[in-house]
């Protein structure tokens, strides 16, 4: 049995004292890392509780329970950020990518006191497999959060667009880690590949004039 | 491989081309419109990716919770934003009794939906399809009533339309699941829904010239 609320609280205290230490610039960056480790934590109780009342077996767990839960969990704290303190778009897109990397961080960790740490090319290989594919569901999300939440009437259908897009990526992973043998290897791959994408269309869309026009009305153009 | 097999991964591949081929307008113009349109495109090839990789790494539907419904229900959204943004204030006032067939035509359907699926995913994915319907029988009596270029919104809608009622077709046959070969009309439904979806874009194409 792996203590994970433990682990938890091995992890968050540093960071918490730190915080405090580092003071109020830095409140925001460290507070979304403990959130994203939070979330986590809660998200391993409820995929539990989920897996015990659908009586799902693991690879149903992983690959259907467990992308729904993971990236509503995720999404918490910025629609808490988003809705009370209302940031600059830059800090949403931020936020998020802070939280999604402290949910890896911390899946990461329980992931090594459950299976060792012995073997460090798998280690590396699932490092950074899951931990990009945890990064690439924040970036759809913040991204998208950044565009969507500067229009109104686009709040509601855009923010449940973009959680439906990173349920939908996260669980295409899982399923390719879930079936094993080659399809793993694609899955460790597929968040690389497409987080040099996103990065390849921002660059080339920061380049273009009306980037940042962000045109509203279709019919005055 | 089986019908069922090609049918998922040709839609897929169309939607996923018509995604890009979007996504490139977007590049070139920056207009909203394309934006929204390759949200649309996106989220339902992404859902169609995981219900394809489901079936071919599995060989069965998912047992617990169709994640991939939910990209389908986000596509929807996307679509039903997109209608409401390519529509003008005047457009939005204006009434026609054709748009009651919508609710007469749909309901009943969403009924049966229920009584053989699911309730939540049904009641919104009917009910945003009934809304997005309902905006493109008014859209394209208005677009009807308008001269010159602006007549041409009357491709968009009836891009709309054609997928709202194949979709529908497609959810009605699924309760009377006959077979997984070609006899079974739900895959000639499919494919027509395939063309359906690619055909939306050269259809909006028209309206944002308009």
């Amino acid at each position: 049995m792996t203590y994970i609320e433990n682990i938890f609280v091995c992890i968050a205290a540093p960071l918490l004292v730190a915080t405090i230490s580092m003071g109020k610039k830095y409140y925001s960056i460290f507070m979304f890392c403990i959130a994203g480790m939070g979330t986590c934590l809660l998200s391993a109780y409820i995929n539990s509780f989920f897996a015990g009342v659908y009586n799902a077996d693991l690879i149903n767990a992983t690959t259907q329970i467990a992308p729904v839960v993971e990236e509503i969990m995720k999404l918490l704290p910025l629609l808490f950020y988003l809705l009370v303190l209302e940031p600059k778009p830059g800090e949403i897109k931020n936020a998020m990518i802070i939280v999604a990397a402290g949910f890896a961080t911390f899946e990461n960790i329980c992931c090594l006191t459950q299976s060792g740490a012995e073997q460090l090319s798998f280690l590396l290989i699932r490092g950074f497999g899951t931990g990009a594919m945890h990064i690439v569901c924040g970036a759809i999300a913040g991204y998208g959060l950044m565009y969507v939440w500067q229009r109104s009437w686009l709040k509601v259908p855009g923010t449940f667009g973009l959680l439906c897009a990173s349920i939908t990526y996260h669980a295409v992973y899982n399923l390719l880690i879930a079936h094993g043998s080659t399809s793993r290897y694609i899955a460790y791959g597929l968040p690389i590949l497409t987080l040099a994408a996103g990065m390849t269309a921002h660059r080339m869309m920061k380049a273009l004039p009306h980037y940042e026009r962000g045109d509203s009305s279709l019919r005055s153009e | 491989m089986t019908v069922e097999l090609i049918d998922n991964f040709l839609q897929f591949l169309f939607t996923m081309a018509a995604g890009i081929w979007t996504g490139i307008l977007f590049y070139r113009n920056g207009k909203q419109a394309y934006l929204l349109l390759t949200c649309f495109y996106a989220t339902f090839s992404l859902g169609m990716f995981h219900w394809t990789l489901n079936i071919l790494l599995f060989s069965y539907t998912p047992q617990v919770f169709y994640v991939s419904e939910l990209a389908w229900i986000a596509s929807f959204m996307f679509l039903l934003t997109l209608g409401y943004t390519l529509s003008t204030p005047d457009e939005r006032k204006f009434q026609h009794p054709a748009v009651w067939l919508v609710p007469i035509i749909c309901l009943p359907q969403m009924i049966l939906y229920i009584i053989h699926g699911d309730i939540l995913f049904n009641l919104i994915i009917c009910g945003l399809t009934m809304v997005q319907g309902w905006y493109s029988v008014r859209g394209f009596f208005y677009a009807g009533m308008q001269s010159g270029r602006q007549r041409n919104m009357q491709y968009f809608h009836t891009a709309v339309l054609c997928i709202i009622l194949l979709e529908y077709c497609l959810w009605t046959l699924s309760c009377f699941w006959i077979s997984e070969t070609l006899t079974n009309p739900y895959f000639w439904v499919d494919f027509l829904l395939t063309a359906a979806l690619f055909a939306l874009l050269p259809a909006m194409r028209k309206a944002v010239e308009a």
